[in-house]
């Protein structure tokens, strides 16, 4: 059914405006070329990623690894040349710099393998590999299946029920798995475990879109002013008071501190942004201190994280069973990679525990330096700038804020990984987006990618009347 | 496999990775910087201009001319706005049906009305929809946006027949 309303939001509008006194623009795939050669280059920078680690770790090339890497590379131009067809005025730079960020991530994570002898099947980078060919897959059936992103407007309480079901999912008895003290894996026998909430916030972006586009007449209109901002009325806080005990909720029941940070944010950023309002967003972040201030005091999870947060270097807390070892030794990971890093292969990333997924950061900061750190940091700033432009050229407002939500939502991970690594905030269990090993991140960020492009291709408008003055 | 050879190696990736940034960066100048205004253009424009461009002069006599087509000047809607008439300007005498769609005014190529003349930002201005009422809305231009001859600060309902005049082209709401 969304094919019909597809063909016509992907070939330029036929009908509509007069032809007199109107022209226009129409650039036939010069985007895709621009991606296509982005393309070529990310996958050149994979592929030398690859072989660098090879000959810093191991001193020789080893062609078994680099055919996968191929292997991948043409998934991503089967995306690419599936974008030819039917979203023709894509964004040409979310994608490359998608490809770029998870070979990178999957380069780091090979070269950890080696450090700890893994290969086969019980190698993480394989493992990568793999989820990264499946996330990529289902973000061209993404991009071939929902042609209009408006008929997500349409299952906006569908997703949200989908979402709260996700979140759940984890605490069911039998199906849900406790890892690191955090209830938030599902898995089937031994073999793939999953992380639910991280398609959720997918889910809920969609969810809050739609709902904030019916209802915020009634969130941006009313209220009483004071303090020379416009307050929202007493019977106006529900849905954020729901989203607040969601968070909380997750806070207390699946022990995850990240996650209701990312549900919360998003939510807050999406409601700022739809009715403008300051005062939302000063109410929201009051709510989420003081349910923080109340965790770290009742909860023993919480208050651990915040004491190696602040005392990191305390010789105690540096020995204490789950204290700050982990965290220091990122630290001293980014220290002896200083401005150039030891050289991909030649670092020690393996001595900090989880180098592979929650501190990859740490591993790539030692490896390649402040300067690869910084053109890594570029790419997410790229990726999530035009995300923002996507949500601000969008037509209609459930697309705008559905851009701006998406966007938001791998900014503000990013942040809460790369700030808990760096000890700018206390240290909570996120995935870095593309990097990290770990299947369901990977298959989320790149369905985000794909909803992002398929927003830029509605949106990448066409326009009415050009006036050549 | 020297030490030397090796850090060769990784500075060129990261070189490698910094020329990838920096391309994307170029790529997308346009967007950062804004549209180049195209003076050369502009010029033949006006050498071989049979249609009306003076900016100024036409204006005067319009705004009584368009306020006798309106309706007695009552806020435009969804139900009784069905199409935007450019008044004066380049193209002047040109109109499209209005959708439900937000329309955007500015120089950039994302804009629905792309006005690429020395006066028009960016992105300038936009028609919006607030409770099925046509609103203009001033994107923090250089020039301004005017209805009736005001300069618009925040979003105000447009009026059938009124005037708004974004850079030198003027453009009203019809029936």
């Amino acid at each position: 059914m969304s094919n019909r309303a597809g063909t016509t939001a992907a070939v330029p509008p036929t009908g509509g405006p007069p032809t007199s006194g109107v022209r226009r623009i129409h650039l036939p795939q010069k985007l895709r070329n621009i991606e296509l050669a982005l393309l070529l280059v990310a996958c050149g920078i994979n592929a030398g990623a690859i072989v660098l680690v090879q000959l810093g770790a191991l001193g020789a090339v080893d062609t078994q690894l680099i055919l996968l890497g191929v292997g991948l590379s043409v998934l991503v131009i089967g995306l690419h040349v599936a974008m030819r067809f039917v979203a023709r005025d894509a964004d040409p730079f979310l994608l490359p710099i998608a490809t770029v960020l998870n070979g990178i991530g999957i380069a780091e994570i090979y070269r950890i393998d080696i450090a700890f002898g893994d290969a086969g099947w019980d190698s993480a980078a394989v493992r990568q590999i793999a989820w990264s060919a499946i996330a990529i897959v289902a973000a061209i059936a993404v991009i071939l299946i929902v042609r209009n992103h408006r008929v997500l407007f349409k299952y906006t309480y569908l997703s949200g029920l989908v979402a709260v079901l996700l979140l759940l999912l984890p605490l069911v008895p039998g199906l849900g798995r406790e890892i690191n003290g955090a209830r938030v894996w599902i898995g089937i026998g031994d073999i793939a475990t999953f992380q639910p909430g991280e398609i959720a916030k997918i889910a809920l972006a969609v969810f809050f879109a739609g709902y904030l586009v019916r209802n915020r007449d009634s969130l941006s209109m009313v209220g009483t002013k004071f303090l020379g901002m416009r307050f929202p009325r007493a019977r106006d806080l529900g849905p954020l008071l729901v989203v607040w005990a969601l968070s909380m909720s997750v806070i207390v029941f699946q022990r995850d501190l990240g996650t209701a940070l990312l549900y919360f944010g998003l939510f807050l950023v999406m409601l700022y942004v739809a009715t403008s309002r300051l005062s939302w967003v000063l109410l929201g972040l009051g709510l989420f201190f003081a349910g923080a201030i109340v965790a770290s005091q009742t909860l023993g999870y919480v208050n651990a994280r915040f004491d190696n947060w602040l005392n990191a270097f305390d010789q105690d807390i540096y020995d204490a069973v789950g204290g700050s070892f982990q965290l220091v030794q990122g630290l001293f990971g980014l220290a002896n990679g200083g401005l150039i890093g030891t050289g991909l292969g030649q670092g020690r990333p393996d001595i900090t525990p989880v180098p592979q997924s929650d501190y990859i950061i740490a591993s790539l900061g030692e490896e390649l330096g402040l300067a690869g750190l910084f053109a890594i940091f570029m790419l997410y700033a790229l990726l999530v700038a035009r995300g923002f432009r996507i949500g601000f050229a969008g037509q209609d407002d459930f697309g705008k804020l559905l851009g701006v939500g998406l966007a938001f939502v791998v900014a503000l991970q990013v942040f809460i990984v790369v700030g808990g690594v760096t000890r700018v905030i206390p240290l909570t269990g996120l995935t870095t987006p593309f990097l990290a090993a770990g299947g369901s991140s990977l298959v989320a960020n790149w369905i985000i990618v794909a909803l992002l492009l398929r927003l830029s291709d509605t949106v990448r408008n066409h326009p009415r009347l050009v006036i050549d003055g | 496999m020297s030490e030397l050879t090796l850090l060769v190696l990784q500075l060129s990736f990261l070189a490698l990775m910094w020329i990838f940034v920096f391309s994307i960066v170029w790529a997308l100048r346009s967007d950062l910087f804004g549209q180049r205004v195209r003076k050369m253009q502009t010029a033949d424009a006006s050498g071989q201009s049979t249609p009306p461009t003076p900016p100024r002069g036409t204006e005067a006599p319009r705004p009584p001319a368009a306020a006798a087509a309106a309706g007695a000047g009552d806020i435009a809607t969804t139900d009784n706005a069905g199409r935007l008439v450019i008044t004066s300007g380049a193209k002047a005498g040109s109109e499209f049906p209005l959708g439900r769609d937000e329309i955007t005014i500015g120089r950039s190529s994302d804009s629905s009305i792309i006005i690429r003349d020395d006066y028009t930002s960016n992105h300038h201005a936009r028609l919006m929809l607030w409770s099925n009422q046509w609103m203009i809305q001033d994107l923090d231009s250089t020039n301004g946006t005017f209805l009736n001859g005001s300069r618009v600060t925040v979003p105000a309902a447009v009026p059938l027949g009124a005037t708004v005049k974004v850079g030198a082209t003027t453009f009203e709401l019809r029936r």
